[in-house]
């Protein structure tokens, strides 16, 4: 606890220096702060983190991956631009991140896990993240957190439009255009993303060797090759179109749909000495994902209600030829096809400045398809029996009552109970509390609890072979409790926060092998308690001579330990941390704006992650800690009918060799230049 | 504070410069181990890069571990599935690496590649100029030359995908298919052609020949039918024998004593019978000890017994070794899900 204290004191040091680094020559006006704002009702004791629109916006190539992974503490377990990228929040499993799209469940029901890699993030509008215990008040089953994203009305009246066009590295081209109408009562705004990448960087293979020979065929060198990546190439394209209507009498209606088209390659691990025309692995995705929703407030009560729908056909192949005539035969065809229907109503009701209550119910009808289309049964000549086909129903209802009984306190208390199919998880209870410790600096105390269940998804119950039907939730219970404090003056804003939490999670979901050759099936079985300290700051000031400085940080120190009973007398990973969670992660994004110029950096770091669960440190065990720094440079030239902006952007730029994931080397320093068009339209 | 400020601000600069990454090359290391001794092929997890290869002394107890890494500055690749050593040559089959390194079994360097073989199980050698590869994909028997370690021919094996393990008997290879399969085939080593098949029960998963001269085959089983031991008469390809287990204990990893005449299999217990019994034995070799036994491996020339525990195949697995009594003689710590055994006689 002492250890936990000392990190606690480092991290708003920490967010003491960057202010006072980013602020330095306004010292005096930053003593003269007024208190930011009123705290919402619907925050009390919620530990939150908003995307930063900056951080959303960086650019056209980015994906939500990449915002998250510089806006906030979550750990983004990915190899790559248009690679599966997984969250690990709070030190948990991927399926422990909860994720909607305008209130409508984002995540597999298959796989229970969200891959980010496919959110444009200038496809989000507004995105928070929810810490521990405040994702009972969002969705069920986030047993490390949960993420919204939304999209909203365009914020300019009239017609809008914008066209974005990136070249790369690596023959990768993006093009962006939104076009956009806001009008009294109509609004409306659609967006394209088409992106191509060959993705063939060169790398240093330091995980296999080259051999030289000699005239009779006998090794007498080796070396490490200068190699490219193999069958990284990808396509994506995207479309969004949304739709807003508010009447006169203050209904307000929107529909969005999503539409996704995506051909990735998936590279070739390191040390495979298959070549491309030998072996080739791709993943085809299609989705389209519509919500319409209603909202309206009477007087004191805004009720709202919300219906989507998702068309989930997901194929993965492996194809081989060992010829390599270019004549590929299937190895695994692996399909899905999943269609969810989605319905949700809900309440909030404020009597009064010190009482609010919301009530809301969701429901997803799931339909899933799915299996291996290349396996055959040699006996029978035909499909193997590896399809499964399920229908499930889930339900989550939720009751909220939040309170302030003085002006300086909060407390509020959720209730939500989930239904999957014909089994229920327990009540999920979560409580919370803030207290605004000072006015001057607006310093509030923050802290909640909860105790929270997932339930397994259909590929846990029903995968063929392997399914276990006999699975039970998963159960965590976690607290959280922090310090907050925003300082805003005229030119100056500064807002820095820092929480200990601590989870428990018993229960977890486990893959294992079984006794029949090549068949793994999950049981309930390890128990994982997850602890650490988060820290965050935003920073932002500017000069009267028209310099903006902005800054946003965070880091985040996790021990995610296994706390299981022993497999058997050899298992020493009981106390140890879990594979592929670093313990500590941090990430700085700073701007400087000068008139039309804008320079920004970024910085990552991951520290070491362990691949075996005993955290063997041989060169098979972990990763080794990477820092990636990224720079781009922006400028705006203004026209009579057009803002034209240039950008050009350098990523990894001291063009260091490393891996996020082992076997899986990433690209060294490389570029793009992005051109963004935005004529000026004469609105009236 | 402000030196504690200054020192944070510093490691943080330190850290922009990317001043902690280390990835880069590996160092190597010279090895010259001519003892006898056991090669553990660790298969690591697929798709992880993290296949690894150990070797142990049982005279010193000493275990060296990714000896391969270590001796060659490189990694052995994605899921090391079986090592066959023949005229002072080794030959690790990294399944989904596409390839079979050749090694010299004292220093553990590479010596040569066989590649164009996506997703390579087993290797047998036929003779001095021919060695069969089977796949877990390819309907067809890859024929290497072990001269010059390059592909010779394939052998179509009609359709069925998944060959595993093979034995040679006179002028016949005998293979059986594993995924969803139920064959046993037959190969001409004269004519390089599949020439016969045998059905047994659902999946047989290994496959070896005892002293008589019979072949023994485990099955997976599936629903209706029970996994089973199964007793062949190679010449005939007639079943001699069929020994049922419960469903939840299927048999594999089918090994042989020194003397070929006694049978090893797991099937939940460590099993051992006579190769001419009859009924299968009351009591297990090794009982089950609430750890899943992953490899099995007999020495051909102590009879001691080597039993490999990959725990939650997540992290270095566990060998236990035992006398051919069923005493325990020693516990050493591997790779990771270490699965197969491969003898090293000086």
């Amino acid at each position: 606890m002492k250890r936990i204290a000392v990190i606690l004191a480092a991290l708003l040091c920490t967010g003491t220096l960057f202010a006072q680094r980013d602020s330095a020559a306004r010292t005096v006006a930053i003593e003269q702060v007024e208190i930011a704002g009123v705290r919402p009702m619907k925050e009390i004791g919620v530990q939150r983190t908003v995307l930063d629109s900056a951080i959303l916006r960086e650019n056209i190539s980015s994906s939500l991956a990449d915002a998250l992974s510089a806006g906030s503490t979550l750990f983004i377990k990915s190899y790559g631009r248009a690679t599966l990228s997984t969250a690990s929040f709070r030190g948990t499993a991927p399926s422990h991140t909860q994720v909607t799209w305008n209130g409508m469940k984002v995540n597999s029901p298959m796989l229970g896990q969200v891959d980010f890699s496919l959110i444009p993030s200038y496809f989000v509008d507004r995105a928070a993240i929810y810490h521990g215990a405040s994702s009972v008040g969002i969705t069920g089953g986030g047993l490390g957190g949960a993420i919204t994203l939304a999209t909203k009305e365009p914020d300019r009246e009239g017609f809008s439009l914008r066209y974005i066009q990136g070249i790369g590295s690596f023959t990768t081209f993006d093009e962006f255009l939104q076009v956009s109408y806001r009008g009294r009562h109509w609004s409306s705004s659609t967006r394209l993303l088409a992106s191509t990448s060959e993705n063939d960087f060169r790398y240093r293979n330091y995980d296999s060797k080259q051999f030289t020979t000699n005239a009779d065929g006998e090794i007498v060198g080796s070396y490490y090759p200068l190699v490219r990546n193999r069958n990284g190439a990808f396509r994506d394209l995207h479309l969004l179109q949304e739709l807003y209507y508010t009447s006169d009498r203050g209904d307000r209606f929107s529909l969005a749909a999503w539409y996704l088209d995506t051909d990735r390659g998936l590279a070739l691990l390191s040390s495979d000495r298959n070549t491309t025309r030998e072996k080739r692995n791709t993943q085809a995705e299609r989705t389209l994902r519509a919500v319409l929703s209603w909202d309206r407030l009477f007087g004191g009560v805004k009720v709202g209600a919300r219906a989507g729908y998702t068309y989930d056909d997901l194929r993965y192949r492996m194809e081989s030829d060992p010829d390599g005539a270019g004549d590929f035969i299937p190895v695994t065809d692996a399909r899905s096809r999943i269609h969810t229907l989605f319905a949700r109503a809900e309440a909030e009701y404020a009597p009064n400045e010190r009482w609010l209550f919301a009530a809301n119910v969701s429901a997803h009808q799931h339909r899933v398809h799915s299996g291996d289309l290349s396996v055959i049964d040699a006996t029978t000549g035909r499909r193997a029996d590896t399809l499964y086909r399920q229908e499930r129903f889930e339900l989550s209802a939720f009751a909220s009552v939040k309170w302030r009984p003085v002006p300086r306190m909060g407390v509020a208390a959720d209730l939500r109970w989930e239904l999957y199919g014909d089994r229920t998880t327990p009540l999920i209870p979560a409580l919370f509390v803030d207290w605004l410790l000072s006015r001057r600096g607006s310093v509030v105390l923050k802290a909640s609890a909860a105790r929270n269940y997932r339930y397994p998804t259909l590929n846990d119950l029903y995968f063929q072979p392997g399914g276990n039907p006999d699975l039970d939730p998963e159960r965590g219970w976690t607290w959280d409790a922090g310090v907050e404090s925003s300082l805003k003056s005229r030119r100056s804003a500064l807002r820095l926060s820092a929480t200990l939490f601590d989870s428990r999670i018993d229960d977890w979901i486990l893959w294992i092998a079984t006794a029949k050759k090549g068949v793994y099936t999950p049981i309930n079985i390890r128990r994982v308690h997850s602890y650490g300290a988060e820290g965050k700051i935003t920073a932002s000031t500017s000069t009267a001579s028209g310099w903006h400085f902005a800054a946003d940080g965070n880091l985040a120190w996790t021990r995610s330990i296994n706390r299981g009973d022993k497999f058997s007398e050899a298992d020493e990973s009981v106390g140890r941390q879990l594979v592929y969670i670093p313990v500590w992660s941090g990430a700085l994004t700073a701007r400087v704006a000068w008139r039309h110029w804008v320079l920004s950096y970024k910085w990552q770091w991951y520290s070491e992650r362990f691949t075996m669960s005993n955290n063997d440190l041989g060169a098979l065990g972990r990763v080794p800690a990477y820092v990636m720094n990224d720079l781009a440079l922006e400028k705006s030239l203004e026209f009579r009918r057009l803002t034209l902006s240039l950008k050009g952007c350098i990523y990894n730029l001291f063009n260091e060799e490393y891996q996020s994931v082992l076997g899986r080397p990433m690209p060294r320093l490389n570029a793009s230049f992005f051109i963004c068009l935005t004529p000026k339209f004469r609105n009236p | 504070m402000k030196h504690g400020i200054r020192n944070l601000f510093g490691s943080l600069v330190l850290l922009g410069l990317g001043a902690c990454m280390e990835y880069g090359p590996q160092p190597e290391e010279a090895f010259d181990i001519r003892s006898r001794g056991v090669f553990i092929t660790c298969e690591g997890n697929f798709m992880w890069d993290n296949a690894s290869l150990s070797f142990y002394d049982p005279v010193t107890r000493q275990v060296e571990n990714t000896v391969f890494l270590r001796a060659n500055g490189m990694k052995l690749g994605d899921v090391a599935q079986s090592m066959t050593l023949h005229d002072g040559k080794g030959y690790v089959v990294v399944n989904n690496s596409g390839v079979i390194y050749v090694v010299d079994p004292a220093t553990f360097r590479v010596t040569g590649l066989i590649e164009e073989v996506v997703s390579p199980r087993y290797l047998l050698f036929v003779d001095e100029q021919t060695a069969y590869v089977s796949d877990l994909y390819d309907p067809r028997i890859t024929v290497i030359d072990p001269r010059t370690n390059r592909i010779r021919s394939r052998i179509d094996m009609n359709g069925h995908r998944s060959t595993e393990q093979m034995v040679l008997a006179g002028e016949r290879v005998y293979v059986n298919c594993w995924s969803y399969d139920n064959k046993i085939l037959v190969i001409d080593t004269r004519t390089e052609r599949l020439v016969d098949s045998l059905t047994v029960g659902w999946q047989p998963n290994s496959l070896v020949m005892d002293r008589h001269g019979k072949l023994w085959t485990a099955t997976d089983g599936r629903d209706g039918e029970a996994p089973a031991l199964w007793r062949i008469d190679p010449a005939t390809l007639e079943i001699e024998r069929r020994f049922e287990l419960p469903a939840d204990r299927p048999p594999s990893k089918l090994t042989l004593d020194e003397q070929n005449d006694r049978l090893y299999f797991i099937a939940r217990d460590v099993w051992r019978m006579p190769t001419d019994a009859e009924s299968l034995p009351a009591e297990p070799f090794l009982p089950y000890t609430g750890t899943l036994y992953y490899g099995l491996g007999v020495d051909p020339d102590t009879g001691e017994v080597y039993v490999a525990d990959a725990v939650d195949y997540v992290q270095n697995g566990v060998v236990y070794r035992f006398s051919d009594t069923g005493q325990p003689l020693d516990t050493l710590r591997v790779g990771v899900i270490p699965g197969s055994f491969c003898f090293k006689r000086p």
